[in-house]
Protein backbone atom coordinates (compact mmCIF):
# COMPACT_ATOMS: atom_id res chain seq x y z
CA UNK A 1 0.00 0.00 0.00
CA UNK A 2 1.23 3.43 -1.20
CA UNK A 3 1.41 5.64 1.65
CA UNK A 4 -1.71 8.39 1.21
CA UNK A 5 1.11 11.14 1.35
CA UNK A 6 3.05 10.07 -1.35
CA UNK A 7 -0.02 9.37 -3.38
CA UNK A 8 -1.43 13.06 -3.09
CA UNK A 9 2.33 14.48 -3.90
CA UNK A 10 2.23 11.74 -6.82
CA UNK A 11 -0.91 13.01 -7.80
CA UNK A 12 0.28 16.77 -7.90
CA UNK A 13 3.50 15.78 -9.67
CA UNK A 14 1.70 14.39 -12.37
CA UNK A 15 -1.25 17.54 -12.58
CA UNK A 16 1.82 19.81 -12.54
CA UNK A 17 3.50 17.98 -15.03
CA UNK A 18 0.32 17.76 -17.62
CA UNK A 19 -0.19 21.25 -17.06
CA UNK A 20 3.71 22.35 -18.04
CA UNK A 21 3.07 20.30 -21.05
CA UNK A 22 0.30 21.82 -21.98
CA UNK A 23 1.29 24.87 -21.51
CA UNK A 24 4.75 23.87 -23.40
CA UNK A 25 2.35 22.67 -26.36
CA UNK A 26 -0.19 26.02 -26.33
CA UNK A 27 3.10 28.38 -26.71
CA UNK A 28 4.70 25.85 -29.63
CA UNK A 29 1.30 25.91 -31.23
CA UNK A 30 1.35 30.00 -31.05
CA UNK A 31 4.66 30.61 -32.39
CA UNK A 32 3.88 28.43 -35.34
CA UNK A 33 0.70 29.67 -36.17
CA UNK A 34 2.49 33.55 -35.90
CA UNK A 35 2.11 33.61 -39.61
CA UNK A 36 -0.97 33.30 -39.88
CA UNK A 37 -2.10 35.22 -36.76
CA UNK A 38 0.21 38.59 -38.08
CA UNK A 39 0.08 38.10 -42.18
CA UNK A 40 -3.29 39.42 -43.55
CA UNK A 41 -4.64 39.05 -46.60
CA UNK A 42 -2.84 41.85 -49.34
CA UNK A 43 -5.34 44.71 -49.92
CA UNK A 44 -4.88 46.79 -52.90
CA UNK A 45 -7.51 49.52 -53.77
CA UNK A 46 -7.14 52.70 -55.69
CA UNK A 47 -5.76 55.64 -53.49
CA UNK A 48 -4.92 59.20 -53.95
CA UNK A 49 -0.98 58.15 -52.21
CA UNK A 50 0.92 55.05 -51.58
CA UNK A 51 2.69 55.00 -48.01
CA UNK A 52 5.39 53.41 -48.65
CA UNK A 53 6.86 52.19 -44.82
CA UNK A 54 8.68 48.68 -45.63
CA UNK A 55 11.93 50.12 -45.68
CA UNK A 56 14.42 47.24 -43.95
CA UNK A 57 17.20 45.43 -44.85
CA UNK A 58 15.35 42.54 -45.83
CA UNK A 59 12.93 44.14 -47.80
CA UNK A 60 12.34 44.04 -51.80
CA UNK A 61 9.25 46.09 -52.01
CA UNK A 62 10.66 48.67 -54.49
CA UNK A 63 9.63 46.65 -57.48
CA UNK A 64 5.77 45.65 -55.75
CA UNK A 65 5.63 49.79 -55.51
CA UNK A 66 6.93 50.84 -58.78
CA UNK A 67 4.63 48.18 -60.12
CA UNK A 68 1.32 49.36 -58.17
CA UNK A 69 2.60 53.15 -59.14
CA UNK A 70 2.65 52.34 -63.14
CA UNK A 71 -0.83 50.14 -62.74
CA UNK A 72 -2.24 53.59 -61.63
CA UNK A 73 -2.97 52.40 -57.89
CA UNK A 74 -2.09 55.61 -57.11
CA UNK A 75 -0.27 58.57 -58.34
CA UNK A 76 2.09 59.82 -55.37
CA UNK A 77 4.31 57.90 -52.96
CA UNK A 78 5.35 58.61 -49.85
CA UNK A 79 8.18 56.63 -48.35
CA UNK A 80 8.06 56.98 -44.92
CA UNK A 81 10.65 56.06 -42.10
CA UNK A 82 13.15 57.41 -39.32
CA UNK A 83 16.63 56.96 -38.68
CA UNK A 84 18.48 54.07 -38.62
CA UNK A 85 22.19 55.73 -37.87
CA UNK A 86 23.20 59.11 -37.29
CA UNK A 87 21.00 61.54 -40.02
CA UNK A 88 20.48 58.10 -41.98
CA UNK A 89 16.86 57.88 -43.11
CA UNK A 90 16.11 54.78 -45.65
CA UNK A 91 13.58 56.43 -46.85
CA UNK A 92 15.20 59.53 -48.75
CA UNK A 93 17.67 56.27 -50.59
CA UNK A 94 14.05 54.70 -51.08
CA UNK A 95 12.78 57.66 -52.78
CA UNK A 96 16.16 57.86 -55.02
CA UNK A 97 15.81 54.25 -55.75
CA UNK A 98 12.42 54.96 -56.87
CA UNK A 99 13.35 57.89 -59.06
CA UNK A 100 15.94 55.82 -60.89
CA UNK A 101 13.71 53.39 -61.19
CA UNK A 102 11.21 55.87 -63.57
CA UNK A 103 8.81 56.81 -61.10
CA UNK A 104 8.72 60.97 -61.70
CA UNK A 105 10.44 62.22 -59.25
CA UNK A 106 7.68 65.38 -58.29
CA UNK A 107 5.59 62.00 -57.63
CA UNK A 108 7.95 60.67 -54.73
CA UNK A 109 8.54 62.45 -51.40
CA UNK A 110 10.77 61.11 -48.34
CA UNK A 111 8.95 62.00 -45.17
CA UNK A 112 11.73 61.67 -41.91
CA UNK A 113 9.63 60.84 -38.64
CA UNK A 114 11.17 61.09 -35.50
CA UNK A 115 12.70 58.09 -33.49
CA UNK A 116 9.01 56.72 -31.96
CA UNK A 117 8.91 54.16 -29.10
CA UNK A 118 5.66 52.71 -31.46
CA UNK A 119 3.91 53.07 -33.96
CA UNK A 120 0.88 54.47 -32.55
CA UNK A 121 3.19 57.26 -31.09
CA UNK A 122 4.24 57.82 -35.12
CA UNK A 123 1.10 57.44 -37.00
CA UNK A 124 -0.75 61.36 -36.16
CA UNK A 125 2.38 62.43 -37.99
CA UNK A 126 1.75 60.16 -40.89
CA UNK A 127 -1.75 61.38 -40.87
CA UNK A 128 -1.25 64.97 -40.55
CA UNK A 129 0.97 64.90 -43.56
CA UNK A 130 -1.77 63.37 -45.73
CA UNK A 131 -3.70 65.63 -44.79
CA UNK A 132 -1.94 68.45 -45.22
CA UNK A 133 -1.85 67.68 -48.90
CA UNK A 134 -5.02 67.24 -49.08
CA UNK A 135 -5.65 63.15 -50.08
CA UNK A 136 -8.50 61.14 -49.05
CA UNK A 137 -7.55 57.70 -49.85
CA UNK A 138 -3.99 55.80 -48.84
CA UNK A 139 -2.37 52.48 -50.03
CA UNK A 140 -0.18 51.53 -46.89
CA UNK A 141 2.58 49.12 -47.96
CA UNK A 142 4.01 47.57 -45.03
CA UNK A 143 6.09 44.47 -43.79
CA UNK A 144 4.34 41.51 -44.01
CA UNK A 145 4.40 40.40 -40.55
CA UNK A 146 3.34 43.71 -39.55
CA UNK A 147 -0.15 43.82 -41.91
CA UNK A 148 -2.39 42.61 -39.50
CA UNK A 149 -1.93 44.79 -36.91
CA UNK A 150 -1.29 47.67 -39.06
CA UNK A 151 -4.42 47.37 -40.96
CA UNK A 152 -6.34 47.46 -36.97
CA UNK A 153 -4.23 50.12 -35.65
CA UNK A 154 -3.34 52.73 -38.64
CA UNK A 155 -7.17 52.40 -39.85
CA UNK A 156 -8.45 53.67 -36.81
CA UNK A 157 -5.90 56.77 -36.83
CA UNK A 158 -6.68 57.22 -40.34
CA UNK A 159 -10.49 57.38 -40.59
CA UNK A 160 -10.85 59.40 -37.48
CA UNK A 161 -9.69 62.24 -39.73
CA UNK A 162 -11.12 61.46 -42.35
CA UNK A 163 -8.66 59.07 -44.78
CA UNK A 164 -9.56 55.58 -46.40
CA UNK A 165 -7.20 52.70 -45.85
CA UNK A 166 -5.94 50.33 -47.58
CA UNK A 167 -2.93 47.91 -46.28
CA UNK A 168 -0.41 45.78 -48.74
CA UNK A 169 2.73 44.08 -48.69
CA UNK A 170 5.00 43.00 -51.64
CA UNK A 171 4.13 38.99 -52.30
CA UNK A 172 7.96 38.21 -52.67
CA UNK A 173 8.83 39.82 -49.13
CA UNK A 174 5.81 37.29 -47.58
CA UNK A 175 7.02 34.50 -49.16
CA UNK A 176 11.20 35.54 -48.31
CA UNK A 177 9.76 35.83 -44.80
CA UNK A 178 7.30 33.15 -44.48
CA UNK A 179 9.91 30.46 -46.09
CA UNK A 180 11.59 28.28 -43.36
CA UNK A 181 10.97 31.67 -41.23
CA UNK A 182 11.30 29.08 -37.46
CA UNK A 183 15.13 28.56 -38.61
CA UNK A 184 15.94 31.83 -39.36
CA UNK A 185 17.61 34.09 -36.85
CA UNK A 186 15.92 37.70 -38.48
CA UNK A 187 13.01 36.38 -39.47
CA UNK A 188 12.20 34.53 -36.19
CA UNK A 189 13.06 37.52 -34.73
CA UNK A 190 10.60 40.31 -36.91
CA UNK A 191 7.63 37.31 -36.08
CA UNK A 192 8.14 37.18 -32.35
CA UNK A 193 9.11 41.19 -31.83
CA UNK A 194 5.58 41.74 -33.65
CA UNK A 195 3.53 39.92 -31.87
CA UNK A 196 5.53 41.29 -28.49
CA UNK A 197 4.77 45.01 -29.98
CA UNK A 198 0.92 43.81 -30.55
CA UNK A 199 0.69 42.33 -27.02
CA UNK A 200 2.81 45.15 -25.16
CA UNK A 201 0.27 47.79 -26.96
CA UNK A 202 -2.80 46.37 -25.07
CA UNK A 203 -1.64 47.29 -22.06
CA UNK A 204 -0.18 50.37 -22.32
CA UNK A 205 -2.68 53.23 -23.67
CA UNK A 206 0.25 55.42 -25.47
CA UNK A 207 0.49 53.04 -28.05
CA UNK A 208 -3.21 52.22 -28.61
CA UNK B 1 -31.85 32.97 28.02
CA UNK B 2 -28.23 34.23 29.35
CA UNK B 3 -27.16 30.31 29.61
CA UNK B 4 -28.49 29.34 26.16
CA UNK B 5 -26.44 32.39 24.50
CA UNK B 6 -23.29 31.93 26.62
CA UNK B 7 -23.48 28.18 24.92
CA UNK B 8 -23.41 29.39 21.74
CA UNK B 9 -20.97 31.53 21.98
CA UNK B 10 -18.75 28.81 23.91
CA UNK B 11 -19.55 26.54 20.73
CA UNK B 12 -18.61 29.58 18.29
CA UNK B 13 -15.76 29.58 19.92
CA UNK B 14 -15.09 26.05 19.73
CA UNK B 15 -15.99 25.97 15.82
CA UNK B 16 -13.22 28.41 15.58
CA UNK B 17 -10.83 27.04 17.67
CA UNK B 18 -10.89 23.85 15.72
CA UNK B 19 -10.92 25.87 12.39
CA UNK B 20 -7.82 27.63 12.77
CA UNK B 21 -6.30 24.26 13.89
CA UNK B 22 -7.24 22.09 10.73
CA UNK B 23 -5.29 21.77 7.84
CA UNK B 24 -7.03 24.39 5.10
CA UNK B 25 -6.65 27.07 7.64
CA UNK B 26 -2.98 26.19 7.70
CA UNK B 27 -2.91 25.62 3.80
CA UNK B 28 -5.18 29.34 3.24
CA UNK B 29 -2.02 31.36 5.48
CA UNK B 30 0.59 29.60 3.78
CA UNK B 31 -1.46 30.91 0.26
CA UNK B 32 -2.15 34.32 2.20
CA UNK B 33 1.71 34.54 3.15
CA UNK B 34 2.71 33.61 -0.18
CA UNK B 35 1.15 36.17 -1.83
CA UNK B 36 1.90 39.01 0.81
CA UNK B 37 5.78 37.94 -0.17
CA UNK B 38 5.11 37.92 -4.22
CA UNK B 39 3.55 41.50 -3.85
CA UNK B 40 6.35 42.91 -2.29
CA UNK B 41 9.33 40.44 -3.46
CA UNK B 42 8.54 40.62 -7.61
CA UNK B 43 9.30 44.56 -8.02
CA UNK B 44 12.43 43.65 -6.12
CA UNK B 45 13.18 40.50 -8.13
CA UNK B 46 11.90 42.33 -11.20
CA UNK B 47 14.44 45.49 -10.86
CA UNK B 48 17.37 42.71 -9.75
CA UNK B 49 17.01 40.98 -12.72
CA UNK B 50 17.08 43.90 -14.84
CA UNK B 51 19.96 45.93 -13.37
CA UNK B 52 21.49 41.52 -13.98
CA UNK B 53 21.63 42.64 -17.53
CA UNK B 54 24.45 45.11 -17.39
CA UNK B 55 27.98 44.96 -16.70
CA UNK B 56 30.48 47.58 -16.39
CA UNK B 57 33.95 47.00 -15.74
CA UNK B 58 36.53 48.89 -14.37
CA UNK B 59 37.84 49.97 -17.76
CA UNK B 60 41.71 50.17 -18.58
CA UNK B 61 43.69 51.46 -21.24
CA UNK B 62 43.17 48.92 -24.63
CA UNK B 63 44.23 48.36 -28.03
CA UNK B 64 40.46 49.79 -29.22
CA UNK B 65 37.33 50.69 -28.44
CA UNK B 66 34.51 49.22 -30.23
CA UNK B 67 31.10 50.77 -30.54
CA UNK B 68 28.70 47.91 -31.10
CA UNK B 69 25.84 48.18 -34.00
CA UNK B 70 21.91 48.59 -33.34
CA UNK B 71 21.94 52.11 -31.87
CA UNK B 72 19.79 54.42 -33.72
CA UNK B 73 20.21 57.12 -31.54
CA UNK B 74 24.27 56.49 -32.34
CA UNK B 75 24.76 57.20 -28.16
CA UNK B 76 27.11 54.36 -28.37
CA UNK B 77 29.32 55.75 -31.45
CA UNK B 78 29.17 59.22 -29.07
CA UNK B 79 30.06 56.94 -25.58
CA UNK B 80 33.33 55.29 -27.89
CA UNK B 81 34.05 58.91 -28.87
CA UNK B 82 34.20 60.18 -25.48
CA UNK B 83 35.90 57.55 -24.27
CA UNK B 84 38.69 57.66 -27.20
CA UNK B 85 39.37 61.30 -26.41
CA UNK B 86 39.79 60.60 -22.56
CA UNK B 87 42.73 58.61 -24.08
CA UNK B 88 41.37 54.82 -23.30
CA UNK B 89 42.45 53.25 -26.35
CA UNK B 90 44.17 54.55 -29.61
CA UNK B 91 41.61 52.95 -32.03
CA UNK B 92 37.55 53.00 -32.65
CA UNK B 93 35.68 50.23 -34.43
CA UNK B 94 32.07 50.78 -35.46
CA UNK B 95 29.92 48.10 -36.76
CA UNK B 96 26.86 48.27 -38.95
CA UNK B 97 25.17 46.49 -42.01
CA UNK B 98 24.46 47.69 -45.77
CA UNK B 99 20.86 47.64 -47.12
CA UNK B 100 19.47 47.44 -50.38
CA UNK B 101 19.72 51.11 -51.27
CA UNK B 102 23.46 51.16 -51.34
CA UNK B 103 23.93 52.72 -47.63
CA UNK B 104 25.48 51.13 -44.96
CA UNK B 105 24.37 52.49 -41.59
CA UNK B 106 28.63 51.47 -40.55
CA UNK B 107 29.63 54.31 -42.77
CA UNK B 108 27.27 56.76 -40.89
CA UNK B 109 28.15 56.09 -37.41
CA UNK B 110 31.93 56.30 -38.90
CA UNK B 111 31.22 59.81 -40.45
CA UNK B 112 29.68 60.83 -36.78
CA UNK B 113 32.42 59.63 -34.91
CA UNK B 114 34.94 61.66 -36.94
CA UNK B 115 32.28 64.94 -36.46
CA UNK B 116 33.16 63.84 -32.37
CA UNK B 117 36.62 64.32 -33.28
CA UNK B 118 38.08 60.96 -34.01
CA UNK B 119 40.55 60.79 -37.24
CA UNK B 120 39.60 59.05 -40.05
CA UNK B 121 43.02 56.59 -39.69
CA UNK B 122 41.84 55.70 -36.40
CA UNK B 123 38.85 54.24 -37.09
CA UNK B 124 37.74 50.92 -38.45
CA UNK B 125 34.54 49.03 -39.45
CA UNK B 126 33.12 46.24 -38.94
CA UNK B 127 30.20 45.25 -41.51
CA UNK B 128 27.61 42.67 -42.15
CA UNK B 129 26.73 42.01 -38.24
CA UNK B 130 23.12 40.76 -38.06
CA UNK B 131 23.13 39.91 -34.90
CA UNK B 132 25.68 40.26 -31.78
CA UNK B 133 27.36 36.86 -32.57
CA UNK B 134 27.90 37.74 -36.07
CA UNK B 135 29.51 40.66 -34.43
CA UNK B 136 31.67 38.94 -32.03
CA UNK B 137 32.85 36.64 -35.01
CA UNK B 138 33.94 39.96 -37.09
CA UNK B 139 35.35 41.33 -34.31
CA UNK B 140 37.99 38.73 -33.36
CA UNK B 141 38.74 38.28 -37.71
CA UNK B 142 39.84 42.19 -37.27
CA UNK B 143 41.67 42.05 -33.45
CA UNK B 144 43.42 39.01 -35.05
CA UNK B 145 44.31 41.13 -38.21
CA UNK B 146 45.17 44.33 -36.61
CA UNK B 147 47.07 42.37 -33.89
CA UNK B 148 44.96 44.11 -30.88
CA UNK B 149 45.06 41.90 -27.67
CA UNK B 150 42.35 44.09 -25.55
CA UNK B 151 39.43 46.01 -26.18
CA UNK B 152 36.71 47.80 -24.07
CA UNK B 153 33.46 47.04 -25.28
CA UNK B 154 30.76 50.42 -25.75
CA UNK B 155 26.69 49.26 -26.14
CA UNK B 156 23.70 50.08 -24.81
CA UNK B 157 22.80 48.99 -20.90
CA UNK B 158 20.68 46.18 -21.48
CA UNK B 159 22.67 44.62 -24.04
CA UNK B 160 26.64 45.19 -22.17
CA UNK B 161 26.33 41.88 -20.25
CA UNK B 162 25.49 39.43 -22.99
CA UNK B 163 27.51 41.34 -25.96
CA UNK B 164 30.74 41.60 -23.55
CA UNK B 165 30.09 37.37 -23.12
CA UNK B 166 29.44 36.96 -26.57
CA UNK B 167 32.49 38.92 -27.52
CA UNK B 168 34.53 36.69 -24.87
CA UNK B 169 33.19 33.59 -25.51
CA UNK B 170 34.16 34.53 -30.04
CA UNK B 171 37.68 35.59 -28.66
CA UNK B 172 39.21 33.52 -26.17
CA UNK B 173 42.78 34.66 -24.93
CA UNK B 174 41.64 38.30 -25.50
CA UNK B 175 40.54 41.21 -22.49
CA UNK B 176 37.35 42.73 -23.15
CA UNK B 177 35.91 45.30 -20.68
CA UNK B 178 32.44 46.77 -20.70
CA UNK B 179 31.53 50.44 -20.56
CA UNK B 180 28.09 50.48 -21.79
CA UNK B 181 25.93 53.70 -22.39
CA UNK B 182 24.13 55.02 -19.25
CA UNK B 183 21.00 53.92 -18.47
CA UNK B 184 18.43 56.63 -18.48
CA UNK B 185 15.72 58.14 -20.80
CA UNK B 186 15.47 58.29 -23.51
CA UNK B 187 17.61 54.82 -23.06
CA UNK B 188 16.81 52.13 -21.22
CA UNK B 189 16.05 52.44 -17.23
CA UNK B 190 16.36 49.20 -15.42
CA UNK B 191 14.59 50.59 -12.48
CA UNK B 192 10.23 49.90 -12.76
CA UNK B 193 11.16 48.52 -15.87
CA UNK B 194 7.94 47.01 -15.90
CA UNK B 195 5.74 50.58 -16.22
CA UNK B 196 7.55 51.53 -19.36
CA UNK B 197 6.54 49.88 -23.34
CA UNK B 198 9.52 51.00 -24.40
CA UNK B 199 11.28 49.43 -21.54
CA UNK B 200 9.16 46.05 -21.16
CA UNK B 201 10.09 45.49 -25.01
CA UNK B 202 13.57 46.11 -24.45
CA UNK B 203 14.13 44.01 -21.39
CA UNK B 204 11.93 40.87 -22.43
CA UNK B 205 13.53 40.86 -25.81
CA UNK B 206 17.08 40.92 -23.52
CA UNK B 207 15.66 38.13 -21.46
CA UNK B 208 14.94 36.06 -24.81
CA UNK B 209 18.02 36.87 -26.53
CA UNK B 210 20.12 35.23 -23.50
CA UNK B 211 17.77 32.51 -23.70
CA UNK B 212 19.12 32.22 -27.28
CA UNK B 213 22.21 33.07 -27.32
CA UNK B 214 22.78 30.37 -23.79
CA UNK B 215 21.21 27.47 -25.95
CA UNK B 216 23.62 28.14 -29.08
CA UNK B 217 20.14 28.50 -30.56
CA UNK B 218 19.18 30.88 -34.02
CA UNK B 219 22.18 32.52 -35.46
Amino acid sequence: MMNPKKRWGKRWASRALISLGLLAAGCAALFFALPALLIAPAIVEKSDVILYGALSKHSAADKYVIDLYRRGVARKIVCVGSQVSWELYPSDYARESLVSQGVHAEDVISLRLPLAPCGGAELPRIVEFVKAHGWKSALYVTHPEDSRYTDNLARRFFEREGVALSVSYSPEDREELTRNWWRTHWKTQRMVGEAMIIALDRFYSECR
Amino acid sequence: MEQDEEMRMKDVIQALNHYIRSRRARVLLIVFVCMLGAYFLTPVLLNKAAEGLIREDRIVKSDVIVALAGDYRCNREKRAAELWRQGWADNVVVSGMSYAWGFHTGEAARLYVMSLGVPEEKIYMICETLNTRAEARALDDLMRERGWNSAIIVTSAFHSRRATYTVERAAPGRSFYSSPVPTGSPEWTPRAWWSRRDDVYVTVREFTSWANTLVGGWQ
